[in-house]
């Protein structure tokens, strides 16, 4: 019982001797280790690269008050004024929708694709040695980007759409990949072994207990990549000459410079997106 | 016959740490055995050994006539359709409802593809309501899992492994996360299915008071080693002690 009386001295505390303080003289309370000091190192560097940057610029003699004013009247003509000229609106709407079947296609793909290798490589459920494997793999499909592998790809099939969904999928395949190996990885482990104790084989595992925890979580990482292969097609459209409204926007801005019908075509583009984004939205509080 | 038999049963995680040592004792049919040691002391190894969850490094477990310890995936498949297990943190898939989780106790009996898609014959789900019934659930049954409260989520836990129609049920901790009041409507549960459905059952448990007042038999384990292992009636205060390794006045059962 004598052990209740105040501590009024905190020299005396035996803990004393595990006490750090800061330079300041106060007591330190944050964790050990050197997360802090990484932050640090990085804001300072980021820092020091912008400084560098605009230092070294190549600026042409631009005059940049009249370089933002001609930006604001080319701005003002762009979305001011939209019209098409060298594509009917049909066209551009067919257009519109090779681009949605480019994204679509390259998103299902993907999504099967990943759906068996998260499977083989989360850590709760996949092999050790075959997770790491895989999990490498998918890294470097992941490194090189989307356009390259289209490019790659491009050289066995030439330019064109199967470039274009060959390439995006690839890249789409690596990046769920690991975003539903997450998901899997953050469901109640326990479960699993539950199912696994009472003599469960590992596809009913995987349908009863796995997909149920992490469904929603792999609907949402594919709506998002959806959303990031719209962008992309739009690219890739171009780039590859896969056709889609990308193709138009990049005729209608380097062959024809034509300004109005550059505006019209991001602002069917920009309503689309909104558009995906207003169903994903749904489809992921449905999905919830 | 004994149902469950460990001949020198050793478990050496990677290689370094020893957390069975020779582990030998069996239990007969119909007992209710409660395991009972401080944390560490192997008691989770020694269940996880019998469903194979663990593999044991050296001896043999010996199930319902068996080697479990050497058998193949098929076999060790079969032998866990026989044996039922309950967690201290439930283990349901929350996103489920209630009667989905208990019908999980059937997938071992299922082919792989109707245990994939959840198709249940009508028996089964006749079952599974019965049951409920028992367990004071049948309310409950299509809400989702997560809605339940810990109490709520154990007994659907007992639920799932009874419709295993198990011949032992393992439990590890299962009333380590309840208030008392719960605790109790599962242990009242659990001695139930022991006595009425004659299934075996072997526990872990951390409070020593539920252990003496529920089972038939205590095993206490200290630093991976049997130290007791009788009746409870027979567990005196020194052989507490023992198992917890602490002296007269440093553990919480003598507070009161």
């Amino acid at each position: 019982m004598g052990d209740n009386r105040e501590i009024t001295n905190f020299t005396a505390l035996n803990s004393h001797r595990c006490v750090r303080m800061t330079r300041g003289g106060k007591i330190k309370t944050g964790a050990d280790g050197k997360a802090n000091l990484v932050i640090k190192i990085t804001i300072i560097a980021l820092l020091g690269l912008t400084i560098i940057g605009f230092l070294t610029f190549d600026y042409k003699d631009t005059n940049i008050f009249t370089a933002i004013l001609d930006t604001f009247v080319n701005a003002g003509i762009m979305f001011g004024t939209p019209r098409l000229s060298h594509v009917s609106f049909s066209g551009a709407m067919e257009q519109l929708l090779v681009t949605f079947a480019l994204a679509t296609l390259a998103t299902i793909f993907g999504a099967v694709i990943a759906f068996f290798a998260s499977l083989l490589c989360a850590k709760n459920i996949a092999n050790p040695i075959v997770a790491n494997v895989v999990k490498s793999f998918v890294a470097f499909v992941r490194a090189v980007p989307t356009i390259l592998w289209v490019f790659i790809i491009a050289m066995s099939s030439g330019l064109g759409s199967i470039a274009a969904v060959v390439g995006l999928t690839f890249h789409s395949a690596g990046y769920l990949t690991k975003a539903y190996a997450e998901s899997i990885e953050e469901m109640n482990e326990g479960a699993i072994e539950a199912l696994k104790t009472s003599g469960a084989s590992f596809w009913q595992i995987v349908l009863q207990a796995i997909m149920p925890s992490s469904i929603r979580y792999m609907v949402a990482w594919t709506f998002l990549r959806f959303e990031i292969n719209f962008a992309n097609a739009l690219a890739v459209g171009a780039a590859a000459g896969a056709g889609g409204i990308g193709f138009e926007l990049w005729m209608a801005g380097n062959q024809y410079h034509d300004l109005r019908e550059l505006g019209f075509l991001t602002y069917i583009i920009v309503i689309a997106a909104v558009l995906l984004e207003v169903i994903a939205t749904k489809v992921k509080e449905k999905a919830g | 016959m004994a149902l469950l038999e460990f001949q020198g049963v050793c478990k050496i995680y990677n290689n370094t740490t020893k957390a069975l040592a020779d582990i030998a004792f069996s239990v007969d049919e119909g007992e209710f055995v409660s395991i009972i040691g401080p944390s560490g002391s192997g008691k989770s190894t020694i269940l996880r050994c019998i469903n194979r969850l663990v593999d044991a490094t050296q001896g043999t477990v010996i199930f319902d006539e068996s080697d479990i310890s050497h058998a193949s995936k098929k076999d060790i498949r079969e032998a866990r359709k026989k044996i039922g297990m309950i967690f201290q943190h439930y283990n349901l898939v929350d996103r489920l409802s209630v009667i989905e989780n208990v019908l999980h106790g059937r997938l071992g009996h299922k082919s792989t593809i109707s245990g994939m898609m959840g198709r249940y014959t009508e028996s089964e789900k006749e079952k599974a309501f019965q049951i409920l019934e028992k367990l004071g659930l049948v309310e409950q049954a299509y809400k989702r899992c997560d809605e339940l409260s810990g109490g709520q989520k154990q007994r659907v836990g007992i639920a799932r492994s009874i419709m295993q129609e198990p011949k032992l049920i393992l439990c590890d901790e299962p009333i380590a996360s309840l208030d008392p009041s719960s605790a109790k409507v599962i242990m009242d549960h659990l001695s139930n299915i022991n006595r009425n459905m004659k299934i075996t059952c072997i526990l872990n448990l951390h409070q020593v008071d539920v252990a003496l007042k529920y089972a038939s038999r205590i095993i206490g384990l200290t630093s991976g080693r049997i130290v007791y292992d009788g009746p409870p009636n027979h567990l005196t205060k020194n052989k507490i002690y023992e198992i917890y390794q602490s002296s007269e006045g440093e553990l919480i059962t003598d507070v009161w």
